[in-house]
């Protein structure tokens, strides 16, 4: 085929000129590299920002006592949220599946036998086990019962077991918090370490009223967490909430709230920090090194063919026609940048490798940088060959011949 | 049969004809028309009046691509500067014109190993042009001008770069040529160098001044034993 001839005459006129070949890549290759490291470490975040989600419930709302944006731990001194707030949410937000207040206590003293923990306690309901999908792996969980008699007992987490009780069944032996003694009903299942650094697995949980009345005397409550039945209203449910809270509390805006709401999209927005618009500006600047790198190869082109005016008059006199010119010179820059495009992945995908090996950064490699190049390079080398061939192709053979 | 009718300002009233196997010098001083007579009869111009018939086609109305086509299946070309495509080998740059021939000869590679041979560079295929010396380079120019077995081969001042030695070895091949019934046409401003052809055609101001039959055609061979040293190869 005359065309494969001729587009063989183009790839052998690159690897002849193997630097000036270099200098046509560069660009490309830069650009295509970059995003595709881009590309995998925002792919990356995102699947770290979906997991945190997962982690958090996709249908789960925190209504948190305290003002401001941040995450737990809450504020321990605001003591207006309520049970009765938790009463109200119940009777009067729609579309609600679970509201489980919690009364909270971070850093209380764990003992048995003289050993002692640090633990995170937690007065709940015996809806708290559904709200948070997190069972007790042996034993019995709080019931409906132990939360109408105040019953002295507790669940603990495997940390806690580990520390206290070592290899001994803790089922049915005492601990006391606050010198309360409370009887181990159950073992929560291993929920192991948050994204944070946080143990996850240093609870225990009490039934809520005796967390309250016995344990650490308030009549207010750390967070209360919600379950909507379908995530898509989410938003909406969230509004509702937070007017249901402003009328009990008599918080009228730009007053601030003494709660917040944390719903998985403000995780999200939390895992994802500036990450988004910090990964959409590099993307931008790949494009515009892809972009600076096809003007690069317009003017590489466009200086070879001023050099090569005598290859082309005599292409042309020996029988070569204008398209065959334009097809030799399109050849080229199409192979210049495919290969880069080829030359881009392969270091990027490298660079993902050795980010991936030396620091925690997300980066989750996948086709899609790899089929954005191919589309990028084939443009890139379309629109910027097709001038210089043109400009071959137009030159008078008894002139470049001269 | 190669012949025609050009009629421009810068070539006025020139009508002439060239037949098949002849071996015809052009010649004439600097402006006097030879560059634009060469490039129309070469099909790389058209004239702005007047015929040209190469072959029983008329060239005058011929598009941009059906001249192309005509150059490559018609006219072999040798030009002063020899134009060869450097990084390239001698077989490979013999095969250029093939690249743009439709169909393309299968055995492209065997024809061009026969085209360098016959300008008696047998050995000297895979050299590159700056391993050559001048003359070797013009012979691969001609060799490369007889890859498509053209109508006709139109040299424009072939020796022009060359020294005495090795434009005496390029006119041998043309005779040589000649002999085995090639149309030539060279285009010189030399009348030594237009001696060696059977005809010349002298232009002035762009007419023919002059048409005449060589009555002894110089022998380049002849010529080169004369000057002693090494035979032309083969």
């Amino acid at each position: 085929m005359k065309i494969l001839r001729i587009a063989a005459e183009g790839a052998s006129a690159l690897t002849a000129h193997k630097l000036r070949s270099f200098f046509m890549m560069a660009g490309t290759v830069v650009g295509i590299a970059a995003l595709t490291v881009i590309m995998a470490i925002g792919k990356g975040t995102e699947k770290k920002v979906m997991k945190r989600m997962e982690n958090f419930g996709p249908r789960a709302i925190m209504l948190i006592a305290g003002g401001g944006k941040d995450l737990p731990p809450p504020d321990m001194t605001v003591t207006t949220l309520k049970l009765e707030d938790a009463e109200a949410l119940r009777r009067e937000i729609d579309g609600i599946e679970i509201v489980s207040p919690m009364a909270w206590s971070f850093q209380m003293g764990v003992h048995r036998e003289g050993k002692q923990y640090q633990a995170v306690v937690w007065g709940v309901e015996p809806s708290w086990h559904d709200a948070w999908n997190w069972y007790a792996r042996t034993g019995e969980g709080i019931a409906s019962g132990d939360v109408a008699t105040l019953t002295r007992a507790c669940v603990i987490g495997e940390t806690i077991r580990r520390e206290l009780f070592g290899d001994a069944d803790p089922i049915g032996e005492h601990v006391y918090i606050n010198n309360v003694r409370l009887t181990v009903k159950g073992v929560l299942e291993r929920r192991g370490v948050s994204p944070m650094g946080g143990d996850f697995d240093n609870r225990v949980v009490l039934p809520i009223t005796t967390a309250m009345r016995r344990v650490m005397n308030i009549d207010h409550v750390g967070a209360i967490r919600i379950i909507v039945t379908n995530p898509s209203r989410l938003h909406e449910r969230t509004e509702a909430i937070r007017a249901l809270l402003h009328e009990r509390h008599h918080i009228t805006p730009p007053e601030e709230d003494d709660f917040r709401l944390v719903t998985p999209l403000v995780i999200a927005d939390l895992a994802r920090g500036t990450s988004w618009t910090l990964s959409l500006l590099l993307m931008a600047l790949a494009a515009l090194c892809l972009v600076v790198g096809g003007v690069v190869l317009m003017n590489i082109l466009l200086i070879s063919v001023s050099e090569r005016k005598r290859e082309i008059g005599l292409r042309r006199a020996v029988g070569a026609t204008r398209r065959d010119i334009v097809a030799q010179f399109l050849t080229e820059s199409l192979a210049v940048t495919f290969v880069g495009m080829l030359t881009g992945c392969v270091l990027g995908v490298g660079v993902c490798l050795i980010l991936r090996r030396l620091t925690p950064m997300p980066v989750v490699l996948s086709w899609e940088p790899v089929a954005l190049g191919l589309a990028f390079a084939l443009l890139v080398g379309t629109c910027f060959g097709v001038q210089p061939a043109r400009k071959a192709a137009r030159l008078n053979p008894v002139e470049a011949l001269r | 049969m190669v012949g025609g009718t050009v009629s421009t300002p810068v070539l006025k009233g020139i009508s002439f004809r060239i037949d098949k196997g002849e071996y015809v010098a052009i010649m004439g001083t600097s402006g006097t028309g030879k560059s634009t007579l060469m490039n129309i009869l070469g099909c790389l111009d058209r004239p702005t009046a007047g015929h040209y018939r190469l072959d029983d086609t008329e060239v005058v109305t011929l598009d941009d691509e059906a001249l192309s086509l005509l150059r490559n299946r018609k006219i072999g070309f040798v030009f002063q500067q020899f134009n060869l495509l450097d990084r390239t080998t001698a077989l490979k740059n013999v095969m250029l014109p093939l690249i743009y021939a439709d169909p393309y000869p299968a055995d492209a590679q065997e024809r061009a190993e026969r085209a360098l041979t016959s300008v008696g560079l047998a050995d000297r295929m895979h050299y590159k042009p700056s391993e050559l010396s001048g003359g070797q380079q013009q012979r691969v120019a001609i060799a490369r001008a007889l890859i498509n077995d053209p109508e006709m081969i139109l040299a424009d001042e072939p020796t022009g770069n060359l020294d005495r030695r090795s434009g005496l070895e390029v006119l041998a091949v043309f005779q040589r040529l000649h002999g085995q019934g090639r149309t030539i046409l060279l285009v010189t401003h030399d009348s030594a160098v237009a001696e060696h052809a059977d005809r010349i055609v002298v232009l002035k101001d762009g007419s023919i001044a002059e048409d005449q039959k060589v009555e002894r055609p110089h022998d380049a061979e002849a010529e080169l034993r004369e000057m002693g040293g090494k035979e032309v190869a083969p």
